[in-house]
């Protein structure tokens, strides 16, 4: 009977139901606004504005913090500072993103929005339009960045609106840093704004890359074949550099390189410390050894189990003095 | 003549049904069927001969029909009221000739052949009926019969279930030799039905056949096979797998001929670990044979029993649906998907072996000898228990028998007669 | 405290009555009075550093042989072989001993920049492992560096293109073994010695075996004359293996041999009741094994699996040697004999037994009716040198409910087996003859087994075989509490309760029969004189 009745349901006329073109007309095809022409102007209007701060700070910034305990190193020098800020970070983990807008201070945060690659987030209109909500994502090609997409990301920075931007275009493979492009710099050096290094460790632990999608052969059980990655807990470190300024004549890649260096100093004082960072200029503290593929995942620094840091550790009042 | 009747009674069919289904034979008390006094059937020429039933089987559609789940299909060719019954073995009251032109004399045993085909309508042979297919006679609802397609369906021609007579037309009656028992005699008609389903599809040695169900029909098919290789030369097929419900069941498949006898649930296995063929799919039971059996003979007719066919049967093999069906719902995609033919096998006629024509009951007579087939009737009942009986034709195979038979009065004196 | 040996205790009316075993539960169970109970030695204390117990082992090795990292070098090829999920039992609980040596190894093999690595499960004809089995025992660390980039593979003896022949030995033994490893400029194997059969030339010639190899020891004729197969000189299936070994090693496959042992500590604290002995169980004891036995029994069966094999076992490295196989194996096999030895003086008529839930074929699966024969007259029957604890002609008693149960991703073929190979014979010359062929070619077990998690077609052949010595020596196998249709269909002897089990083998061994009962797990070999 349910069957007889929602056939019926499906033979109602016009004008109950859509019309249909007659075959004789030309029609147009229809406009399709995803990937790089997606329109988010609509995100940074002021209710689009205050869901997403209200989610940040009170649904995806909690998340993170449990998911990810994490340690800010240099937040204090930002809160000194004015003006549209750039971001420039390195990539290893879709948790990047959450992490880092849980970690900027509420200044920029709520005014903040994010470089995303358009091929991935921005595929269909669903994916496109809650990455614009709930992160502020704008879309910015992986390669070559386009004008459309640097004018946008410089109008809006001349507006008062920080960047997040991930100058190695993608995620790691292997949890080394790969090369820097020159998009960020660009975008600074014509805004004028001040880019800010940041140097993420430890996401590549809590939402790793899936060997699928980085079109590996996967060995072992033959099982890999789950499209889902895994979630842990994992400790996450988060440093903020210094701000860096171009200068006048600075041609935009030697900008680039200074973002670049600046970076790496960074992740080298994660896996040294402050003093040896800047001694050495080993590169293979954040880009790994040169070597074969299971060596350069053997160097990789340990995960560390979230449980290890025991209660004490984390309230210091508990520890008996000894 | 005391007789079993079927009535055209609807609210009785509609109890029948409801009754029933608590199990199969249960709608006999309730339902059309009555027991009673009724005018015996008239006289219907020179070429019929009244028979006194001696011994009546009672088969898978006679419960059917008494429980009022009868196919639809069947309402134009039955009249009512008719006397049910269609494995009969009887003695002969008048003189005449048989199928075969033979003449016999008055007391004489005979077996039925209860198709009633184009001889017996007094109409002119049709194409079947000439070629000695009486079951595919098209001519079931004409002639000078009221429409039945088998005596024990029809009004005028009376039925097995009643003290007699019994209107036999010469082209049914097939002699049943002195050697046979009565109970030996009365699985004449059951036993050409699996005679003529093995038949149905020549073998090779190549094949892996699968029976599903080992009540008559089942362990029919099996003895079938077996008799057909031993003793006229057809291939014998590289294995019989049979699977049968019930232990009494399992151990006969195991004497009459089958090679390998498991539970119903097992039969998928069994099937795939003899052809070495793959598995579809990841549920134990559901899964489907990548290859399978050749050739299945379903002798359940059930919904399931067909699904479970078609599941186990090779792409491009042969399912032989043998006995009567229930109306059921099935998922055709795996017939399509697979080339599977799904092949019906009714009744009797003429078989061919080694190029020689054999009528199928008179192959049936040398079947049953060999096989000792009479060991297959486990019950006796007089007309006056219909109820019992029906109830334990019903549930035969979880009381561990197989075929049940009716006795008329006649039948005891006989016996006595012997001794 | 000193760990205490392993000892016979006679009961007498004043002996509490002992934990037994049967299947995904346990209970208490009266011996008659007079019986013997063998008692494991208690678990050896844990090594304070096994790190560095295993560094050490690696660059100070045994018998001829250079140290570890002497052997690498940039460029070679280098695999490494390791025990699969059958070892140890239970499972242990993280970090895993294998999980240990090879983060070793690997560290080695970084500092001299090895680049060809692969790693390989020494499966044999067994399952392959899933991933988080193989996350377990490997560690997230190794998995991670090596599965992504097909650098861990599982052995697949069905494979023609992975198998390299290697030759024939004198008695005509085919030996055929994995060809990345047979190629390699350096073998590695990793093993765990639970019992005294693991290991030595076993681990190549065995686990990386195929059918055509394996069928040379794995059938009746070897197991009947492997009295028992975990004492080596009286083990033809010892013997068969030391022949391909020495083909293997001849061949010039260098292999470095790392070998290990763990202590007995089976059982977690809050099961520790377990490994106890019964008059010295506490309140708190007392209290989880009443807590645990009736959850386990009101718990549906499913949920019981899953409670007792999610059991992680505390077991701690205690020795570990590396370097030449035989050399190395002589250390290991004197330390499993310190840890497991009991010193049993004669034997009796009649040996009992309560079988848990696992064998070294079922972690994480279902022990079905073959595999508890196997766990029983296979694995504990054949805890012993010198002689059989139960007399020629004795009864054996095991307690298992024996349901006819299959996992039927992991063991479909036992399924078949069960069926069809059993309800003909018991035989197991017999179905070796008419039906182990069948099998083991059967390209459905075939598939399954290669691109599945299922055991090789013909494994529960060899589940039966294992079983060959025990059934020609004893006189009666009893199984109380077992589904009878199924225990006889194996060829035993179905009873209810322990009294109707001693009446019927009153029948076989005559009135007033002397037993011995075997308090098993933890894990112990008796020294019968």
């Amino acid at each position: 009977m349910i069957v007889k009745y929602t056939a019926k349901m499906g033979k109602l006329p016009f004008p109950l139901t859509k019309p249909t073109w007659p075959s004789s007309l030309p029609r147009p095809n229809p406009k399709r606004h995803v990937g790089v022409d997606f329109e988010t102007a609509w995100a940074r209007r002021y209710p689009a504005r205050l869901f997403r701060a209200v989610y940040t700070d009170f649904v995806a910034g909690p998340l993170s913090k449990a998911v990810a305990p994490s340690t800010i190193v240099g937040a204090e020098r930002l809160d000194r500072m004015d003006g549209p800020l750039i971001f420039a970070a390195n990539h290893n983990s879709h948790a990047d993103t959450s992490v880092l807008i849980a970690a900027i201070p509420s200044k920029f945060r709520h005014r903040l929005v994010v470089a995303a690659a358009s091929d991935y987030f921005f595929d269909s209109t669903i994916k496109a339009t809650t990455m614009a909500l709930i992160l502020g994502a704008i879309p910015i090609e992986r390669a070559k960045v386009s004008r459309r997409s640097a004018q946008t990301a410089i109008d809006l920075a001349n507006d008062g609106w920080s960047v997040v931007i991930y100058p190695e275009g993608g995620r790691s493979a292997d949890g080394w840093m790969g090369e820097f492009k020159s998009g960020a710099a660009f975008v600074a050096q014509r805004s004028g704004a001040t880019v800010i290094p940041v140097f993420i460790e430890g996401t590549s632990r809590v939402l790793p890359k899936n060997p699928i999608e980085s079109e590996v052969a996967p060995g072992g059980s033959g099982s890999e074949s789950q499209g889902v990655s895994r979630l842990r807990r994992h400790p996450v470190s988060i440093l903020f550099g210094r701000p860096l300024v171009a200068s006048a004549d600075e041609d935009v890649r030697a900008f680039s390189s200074r973002i670049e260096e600046a970076v790496i100093e960074l992740g080298r004082e994660v896996a040294t410390d402050y003093y040896q960072a800047h001694r050495t200029k080993d590169r293979s503290l954040t880009h790994g050894p040169s070597a074969g593929p299971w060596q350069r995942s053997w160097a990789r620094p340990q995960a560390i189990s979230v449980s290890e840091r025991s209660l004490r550790d984390r309230w210091p009042f508990l520890r008996r003095p000894n | 003549m005391k007789a079993l009747r079927m009535e055209r009674r609807p609210t009785r069919f509609v109890a029948a049904y409801l009754a029933s289904a608590l199990g199969a034979g249960r709608g006999a008390g309730v339902g059309p069927l009555r027991l009673g006094d009724g005018p015996a059937p008239q006289d219907l020429g020179a070429t019929w001969i009244p028979v006194t039933p001696l011994l009546a089987g009672i088969c898978g559609s006679d419960l059917a029909t008494v429980d009022g789940r009868a196919s639809r299909s069947f309402e134009s060719i039955v009249s009512f009221p008719f006397v049910p019954g269609h494995e009969i073995v009887g003695i002969a009251e008048r003189d005449g000739t048989d199928a075969k032109g033979q003449a016999f004399s008055a007391g004489t045993r005979i077996a039925i052949q209860p198709v009633l085909g184009c001889a017996a309508r007094g109409v002119a042979l049709c194409d079947t009926c000439s070629q000695g297919q009486v079951g595919r006679c098209g001519n079931l609802v004409h002639g000078h019969l009221r429409p039945g397609l088998q005596t024990g369906y029809c009004a005028d021609t009376g039925g097995g279930w009643s003290e007699g007579p019994v209107m036999a037309h010469a082209s049914q009656i097939f002699v049943v030799p002195e050697a046979l028992s009565d109970d030996e005699a009365v699985m004449a008609e059951p036993m050409a039905c699996a005679l003529h389903a093995a038949l149905r599809s020549p073998l090779s040695e190549d094949d892996t056949i699968a029976v599903i169900g080992a009540g008559t029909l089942g362990l029919g098919v099996v003895a079938a096979i077996d008799f057909l290789h031993h003793e006229h030369g057809t291939m014998k097929p590289r294995r019989v797998i049979v699977g049968a419900r019930y232990s009494h069941q399992r151990s006969l498949a195991v004497s009459l001929g089958a090679d390998e006898v498991v539970e119903p649930k097992q039969l998928s296995r069994a099937v795939r670990s003899a052809t070495r063929s793959g598995s579809i799919g990841s549920s134990e039971q559901l899964t489907e044979l990548a290859g399978g059996a050749t050739i299945t003979f379903d002798c359940v007719g059930s919904g399931e029993s067909i699904a479970e066919a078609l599941r186990i049967t090779a792409p491009g093999g042969r399912i032989i649906l043998v006995g009567m069906p229930a109306k059921a719902s099935i998922d055709l995609a795996p017939l399509w998907r697979r080339e599977i033919e799904l092949i019906g096998a009714y009744a009797y006629g003429v078989e061919s072996i080694q190029g020689q024509a054999v009528a199928t009951f008179d192959l049936a007579f040398s079947f049953i000898a060999a096989k000792q087939l009479g060991a297959l009737v486990s019950a006796h009942y007089p007309l006056e228990r219909f109820e019992e009986a029906l109830a334990h034709a019903g549930q035969a195979g979880s009381r561990g028998a197989t075929k049940i038979v009716f006795e008329s009065s006649r039948s005891f004196k006989h016996r006595k007669d012997d001794q | 405290m000193s760990p205490r040996p392993g000892f016979v205790l006679e009961t007498d009316r004043s002996t509490p009555p002992t934990l037994m075993w049967n299947g995904e539960s346990f209970g208490l169970q009266q011996l008659p009075t007079g019986s013997r109970i063998i008692y494991a030695p208690e678990p050896f204390d844990a090594l304070k550093d096994p790190e560095g117990a295993i560094r050490h082992a690696l660059e100070h090795p045994t018998g001829e042989s250079e140290p570890l990292s002497a052997l690498l070098s940039a460029g070679m090829k280098l695999t490494i072989c390791f025990d699969d999920i059958s070892l140890p039992l239970p499972p242990m609980a993280a970090p895993d001993i294998r999980q240990m040596v090879i983060e070793a190894v690997l560290d080695q093999a970084a500092i001299a920049g090895v680049d060809d690595v692969v790693l390989i499960a020494a499966l044999a004809l067994h399952r392959r492992m899933t991933e988080p089995e193989l996350r377990h025992a490997l560690g997230h660390r190794v998995y991670d560096a090596f599965a992504p980039n097909g650098q861990l593979l599982q052995h697949d003896a069905e494979n023609p293109e992975e198998l390299l022949f290697i030759g024939e030995t004198a008695q005509g033994e085919e030996v055929e073994i994995n060809k990345r490893a047979a190629e390699s400029d350096l073998l590695i194997y990793v093993n765990i010695n639970l019992v005294a059969m693991d290991g030595g030339h076993k681990s190549v010639a065995t686990g990386l075996a195929s059918y055509r190899s394996l069928r040379h020891h794995h059938n009746p004729k070897t197991m009947t004359h492997s009295k028992s197969f975990m004492h080596a000189p009286a083990s033809a299936l010892h013997s068969a293996n030391w022949r391909m070994g020495k083909l293997i090693k001849d061949s010039g496959i260098k292999i470095f041999q790392i070998e290990t042992t763990l202590n007995t500590d089976t059982f977690p604290s809050n099961f520790s009741f377990l490994q106890k002995r019964e008059w010295e169980w506490s309140l708190r004891d007392r209290a989880a094994f009443a807590a645990t036995s009736t959850a386990l029994d009101l718990a549906p069966s499913k949920m019981a699996r899953n409670i007792l094999q999610g059991i992680k076992a505390p077991h701690a490295l205690r020795s570990v040697y590396a370097g030449e196989v035989e050399a190395v194996h002589e250390k290991i096999l004197e330390d499993v004999w310190a840890q497991q030895g009991v010193s049993v003086e004669g034997q009796t008529d009649i040996v009992t037994m309560g079988l848990p839930y696992i064998s070294p074929y079922n972690v994480n699966s279902i022990l079905n009716p073959i595999l508890v024969a196997c766990l029983g007259l296979g694995y504990f029957f054949n805890m012993y040198r010198g002689k059989p604890v139960v007399r020629e002609g004795g009864v054996a008693i095991m307690f298992h409910p024996t349901k006819p149960e299959f996992h039927p991703g992991h063991h479909p073929s036992y399924i078949d087996f069960f069926e069809q190979v059993l309800t003909q014979t018991t035989d197991p010359e017999v179905m070796h003859q008419q039906f182990e062929e069948a099998f083991a070619t059967d390209p459905w077990y075939i598939h399954l087994y290669r691109t599945g998690h299922a055991y090789h077609g013909v494994h529960p052949f060899y589940m039966w075989y294992w079983c060959s010595h025990a059934m020609e020596h004893l006189g009666r196998v009893i199984i109380v509490g077992g589904d009878p249709k199924t225990v006889r269909r194996m060829g035993f002897h179905p009873a209810s309760t322990l009294d109707d089990a001693l009446e019927m083998a009153k029948d076989v061994v005559g009135p007033s029969p002397s037993l011995t009962h075997l308090h098993n797990p933890p894990l112990f070999m008796a020294d019968v004189s």
